[in-house]
């Protein structure tokens, strides 16, 4: 599969959306937590999505260096290049 | 690697954990046909450990422990994620006569530097000799173990590529240390539970013996870290010394993908499961009712809920939910324990299901009396609700006490104390805390505020302070640290609590004396804050600054994280539903 991650990221877009209010500022570089205010039952909704729209499988490790839509794009890139 | 589960039929007379070390109830299990199962998040079957290969492995990885020099009783931390390599590592240590030492999972996201942190904090706290992580969390550990004096850090594979020495393995003996347990206490001032071979083994012959009565046929299913007492003790070592075969589900695949667990225990015929009451919540919630018609959960026979103070709407709606699946309500079993006593303390009656107690509300607020309410005196709001959580294991003895340790009577609320051969010998090279926790009476103080009837315990609410969200136990003092660390805030400036919301559900606050006075630099401490407190417990937190001097504070000085909280909920007007809050006696408020 072509990973392109613009692509990529405007799918994250479309998952993360409906988890914070509207108005809630998103980017590349949004922090998902501070900024975003994802707490732990979204984050295992978002991988959740992740990993049933990407159909890879994210591995718990990856996730202690993920803090914006950037870093997690970029991750399901590799994944999906090592698929 | 093998691609048949482990059969739940074995070819050996069950015997329930009456062996005096655990390498002992290996050596039986391993003449059996049953073994440990291990699942991915989408149910698919990836190893099968039956005990006799577990054995051999074992063995051979005790051998090369030895070969790195390791000397008897030396730590081997191993990180605790649920794989075959950790059962492998765990019993090599009990051949070997080292001691293992299971250490947490805890990731979130951002969270690698405070990982680490933790990580490191509990190697140097257990003063490992030797560390292995499977390979995708060896960073972690290797970062975490650099400049600690670790004789090897590695994967499993690295273990593998060691000389395996020609050995005499001694493995270790009934009044040696069978491991190290850290999930009790503070992350930042970690304490780790001595626990011998002769006190889990007691323990384990009293769950599967007595609590559980388990029998042939039986067949248990697990998510439950391997980190956490209840997932060790409780369904690692229990079902190996009973020669049970398990099945097991990642913590974080059971998170994300409940259903998991159910379709397991539906597909492989489970009979034991527990879980705390937020796992029966999750999957409350977060399964389709259109599903259900996949699964027969007539099989569950136990379905175990401890860990938490558990409420008892949480299982009603749960066994309600899922009665159409064939659930059976009366396959609850509340019990009590915590890993100072090995795991369990008491077990209610088998196939009794969950019995509640009502007490008078005002009685309890006023004269900590857990008086029975009759239905005469009027409205359910003046009610409150507890499970009972049913009698001690043969051998244990389970009394109340106040601040003074005298006894209390039936239905008066005080500390919750136990005796018996499962309780550990102390906190690893911690003579304060020992000393704290266990009487020259043999009386472990747990903490933990209960009272007593007839029928058995009651427990009203665990640890005074402690913050218990989502299954994960939280020190207030931790977070409190976190937030003093920061330069803007001082030394005894934060308080945190967690308090009932109006609208259900329970929400962590700290509350920050704070000098700032622009806003740009008070909505940047807030953010750092939570960003911080998200990246190392996982929770999300109101922060709320307020002024100097505006904390309560106890006569001695001490911020009073009880006054805090009943002032905030009144500031913000969440009182209507608010909870009572069971002060406890002087003794258990030391933090």
């Amino acid at each position: 599969m072509m990973a392109d991650y613009q692509q990529i990221l405007d799918r994250l877009y479309t998952h993360l959306r409906p988890m914070a209010p509207q108005g809630t500022r998103l980017g590349e570089d949004t922090d998902l937590i501070s900024e975003f205010g994802l707490d732990s039952v979204n984050v295992m909704d978002l991988l959740l999505e992740v990993e049933e729209d990407f159909d890879i499988s994210v591995p718990l490790n990856l996730l202690a260096d993920i803090r914006t839509p950037k870093d997690l794009a970029r991750a399901i890139v590799r994944l999906l290049e090592a698929g | 690697m093998i691609r048949t589960a482990t059969p739940t039929i074995n070819n050996r007379p069950l015997r329930c954990a009456d062996f005096p070390t655990l390498a002992q109830a290996l050596d039986y299990a391993a003449q059996g046909v049953t073994g440990y199962n291990f699942y991915d998040g989408r149910g698919r079957l990836r190893a099968a450990l039956p005990y006799a290969e577990l054995r051999q492995r074992a063995q051979a990885t005790a051998k090369r422990l030895h070969g790195l020099g390791l000397k008897r009783g030396e730590r081997v931390a191993l990180i605790a994620e649920t794989c075959p390599e950790f059962m492998e590592f765990f019993y090599a240590c009990q051949y070997g006569g080292f001691v293992p030492v299971p250490l947490p999972i805890t990731i979130n996201l951002g969270s690698r530097g405070s990982y680490i942190e933790r990580l490191r904090r509990l190697l140097h706290s257990c003063s490992a000799t030797a560390a292995m992580a499977p390979a995708e969390f060896l960073s972690f550990l290797q970062e975490a173990a650099d400049g600690l004096k670790l004789r090897f850090v590695g994967s499993p594979a690295d273990f593998y590529a060691l000389e395996e020495p020609a050995v005499e393995l001694e493995s270790s003996g009934p009044d040696e240390i069978a491991y190290l347990q850290y999930t009790s206490g503070s992350t930042r001032f970690p304490r780790g539970v001595v626990i011998t071979q002769q006190a889990v083994m007691a323990n384990l012959a009293g769950i599967v013996g007595t609590g559980l009565a388990v029998r042939p046929g039986d067949r248990c299913v697990s998510w439950l870290p391997f980190y956490h007492d209840m997932g060790l003790v409780g369904f690692v070592l229990g079902p190996l010394a009973s020669q049970l075969s398990v099945d097991y589900l990642g913590t974080r695949d059971f998170a994300m993908r409940p259903r998991q667990w159910l379709a397991l225990i539906s597909n492989n015929r489970g009979t034991i499961a527990f879980a705390p009451p937020f796992g029966y919540d999750i999957c409350a919630r977060r399964i389709h009712r259109a599903e259900l018609d996949r699964y027969d959960l007539s099989c569950w026979r136990v379905a175990g809920v401890g860990a938490e103070t558990i409420h008892a709407e949480t299982l009603e709606r749960f066994a309600d939910f899922l009665a159409p699946a064939g659930f059976n309500r009366h396959a609850f079993l509340p019990c009590y324990g915590l890993a100072e006593s090995s795991l369990a303390v008491t077990f209610a009656a088998l196939d009794q299901g969950m019995v509640v107690d009502q007490v008078d509300r005002r009685a309890l607020e006023d004269r900590m009396s857990a008086r029975a309410f009759a239905a005469t005196d009027g409205r359910g709001e003046r009610v409150r609700a507890f499970v009972n959580c049913g009698r001690p294991l043969p051998g244990h003895e389970v009394i109340v006490r106040d601040a003074d340790y005298k006894a209390l009577p039936h239905r008066q609320v005080g500390i919750v104390s136990v005796r018996g051969p499962s309780l550990m010998s102390g906190y690893f090279q911690d003579a304060a805390s020992t000393h704290d926790a266990l009487g020259p009476d043999g009386w472990l103080d747990t903490g933990d505020l209960g009272y007593l009837t007839e029928a058995g315990l009651f427990i009203t609410g665990r640890c005074k302070d402690l913050i218990i969200v989502n299954g994960r136990n939280i020190w207030p003092q931790d977070m409190e640290r976190l937030a003093e660390e920061q330069p803007e805030v001082r030394l005894g400036d934060v308080t945190a609590f967690v308090a009932s919301h109006p609208k259900g559900g329970e929400i962590v606050v700290m509350l920050v004396q704070c000098r700032l006075t622009e806003n740009e630099r008070r909505a940047d401490l807030v953010n750092r804050l939570q960003r911080m407190i998200y990246s190392e417990f996982g929770i999300k937190c109101r922060i709320e600054l307020v002024p100097p001097k505006t904390l309560p504070r106890t006569s001695s000085g001490k911020l009073s994280r009880s006054e805090a909280r009943r002032r905030f909920i009144q500031r913000v007007g969440w009182n209507q539903r608010s909870e009572i809050i069971v002060e406890a006696p002087k003794a258990a408020v030391s933090s």
